[in-house]
């Protein structure tokens, strides 16, 4: 009976939220172009609008989230500079699809965290899951401990940089971008990759399908200075460089319009 | 003699003769910053960004397009031709400057879309300009005449 209820309690809308009648809680305390939000008590809908209102109608440009404990689809759609601290860990799709946020998260993510991101700067001190920077358009992902499998998949441009290891299928059908791992990686880096460059300091388990090493140049080393240094990750360690082969790569036939899909 | 029609409404009419789609024809007009490198050299890329480098604009390239140099907008899926010389060993610059400049103007057909049809608050102008008014608040979905809400909403 209560599920019954529950379903009778949404409402219909054409966007398809999950509450679709969700205001903005206002309860963040505002102080000039700072704010604190504890999102104890708050769902992961009232969390994004209260965000949103700061960001969007408040002027604020640097907001603090405390007790996000681990919700998913936090911080996402961002479409403005700004600084945003999660107090702790996320769960699956963090900071999707956002252009512009420098976010730092001092927990760690579930899958898919930044999915889609145009630009911007994500720093997460923890692991992240799998599928992390999925199809990530831009900016840059600094994930200090582990990534999980298939990290990098349908990257269309940007950095993601790990500092420890990465799984299986890393780079999977790779676009365009920049993968640094400062660890291992799984078995399939790179497999079906269409371009894009993939650095491995560790051992690599297996190479995918068209996955070959490439020659490293002077601007691979200016790349991987700047990043190292931008984020205070020390000395960069000897990395090896792996980019695409080539040999599926067949892209002059297509129309121009697809061709756009990947610029 | 019969008049041409313009490419706009050949897009419509006979969208199977449109073979290119960039920004010219998407505003139906050239951009001054198209044409003269003295409007875009003061453009601040670090400034526009995010971070402490190039940030997203890394992945920005100066490409072609019909054989005329171009750098493409993501933000309208069109490319944005470049008609000044460009200094050699600057390309990439003059392409990141030229594409910035636009987004920055509001020109991107993207940005005019979003006025129209975003379904969420955002800055109308992008994360390139500070203090752009918010768009997005009051979007309603369009109803179609005789259309009901699905039983049980």
């Amino acid at each position: 009976m209560e599920a019954i209820a529950g379903e009778r309690r949404i409402s219909y809308d054409a966007r398809g939220l999950a509450e679709p009648d969700a205001v903005a809680p206002r309860i963040a305390e505002i102080d000039g172009e700072k704010a604190r939000l504890d999102a104890r008590d708050l769902t992961t809908r009232t969390i994004n609008l209260e965000l949103r209102r700061l960001l969007y109608e408040e002027g604020v440009k640097e907001v603090e989230v405390f007790n996000p404990m681990s919700r998913h689809s936090l911080g996402v759609g961002i479409l403005t500079r700004c600084k945003i601290t999660f107090h702790g860990s996320l769960g699956y799709f963090a900071c999707g699809l956002i252009d512009g946020p420098e976010v730092h998260i001092t927990g760690r993510v579930g899958w898919s965290a930044c999915e889609n991101m145009m630009s911007g700067v994500v720093v997460v001190e923890g692991n992240a899951g799998s599928l992390t920077g999925a199809a990530l358009r831009g900016g840059d992902l600094v994930v200090k401990g582990r990534v999980g499998a298939r990290t990098g998949i349908d990257q269309k441009g940007g950095t993601i940089i790990t500092l420890g290891s990465a799984g299986s299928m890393t780079g999977f059908m790779m676009q365009r971008g920049r993968i640094i791992i400062c660890g291992d990686v799984g078995p399939g880096l790179g497999d079906s990759m269409y371009d894009g460059t993939i650095y491995v300091a560790g051992k690599v388990r297996s190479l995918g399908i068209d996955c070959v090493p490439g020659e490293w140049t002077d601007a691979d080393t200016e790349l991987i200075e700047r990043k190292f240094r931008i984020y205070g990750l020390g000395s960069p360690p000897e990395f090896q460089k792996f980019v695409c082969g080539k040999q599926l790569y067949n892209y002059d036939s297509l129309e121009p319009a697809e061709r756009k899909l990947v610029i | 003699m019969t008049e041409q029609p313009h490419s706009h409404e050949l897009a419509y009419s006979e969208p199977e003769k449109i073979k290119e789609i960039d920004a010219e024809f998407l505003a139906g007009h050239r951009f001054p910053y198209q044409e003269d490198i003295s409007l875009v050299e003061d453009v601040d890329l670090l400034a526009a960004t995010p971070g402490e480098d190039l940030n997203w604009l890394e992945d920005i390239h100066l490409l072609e397009e019909e054989g005329v140099p171009a750098v493409f907008d993501r933000y309208s899926n069109s490319f944005l031709r470049i008609y000044f010389p460009i200094p050699e060993g600057r390309e990439d610059e003059i392409a990141r400057k030229v594409l910035i400049k636009h987004l920055q103007s509001g020109n991107s057909y993207g940005i005019q879309l979003k006025e129209i049809h975003c379904k969420f608050p955002q800055p109308e102008l992008g994360p390139w300009v500070e203090g752009s008014r918010t768009v997005g608040t009051d979007w309603q979905p369009p109803v179609l005449e005789g259309w009901e809400k699905p039983v049980g909403h």
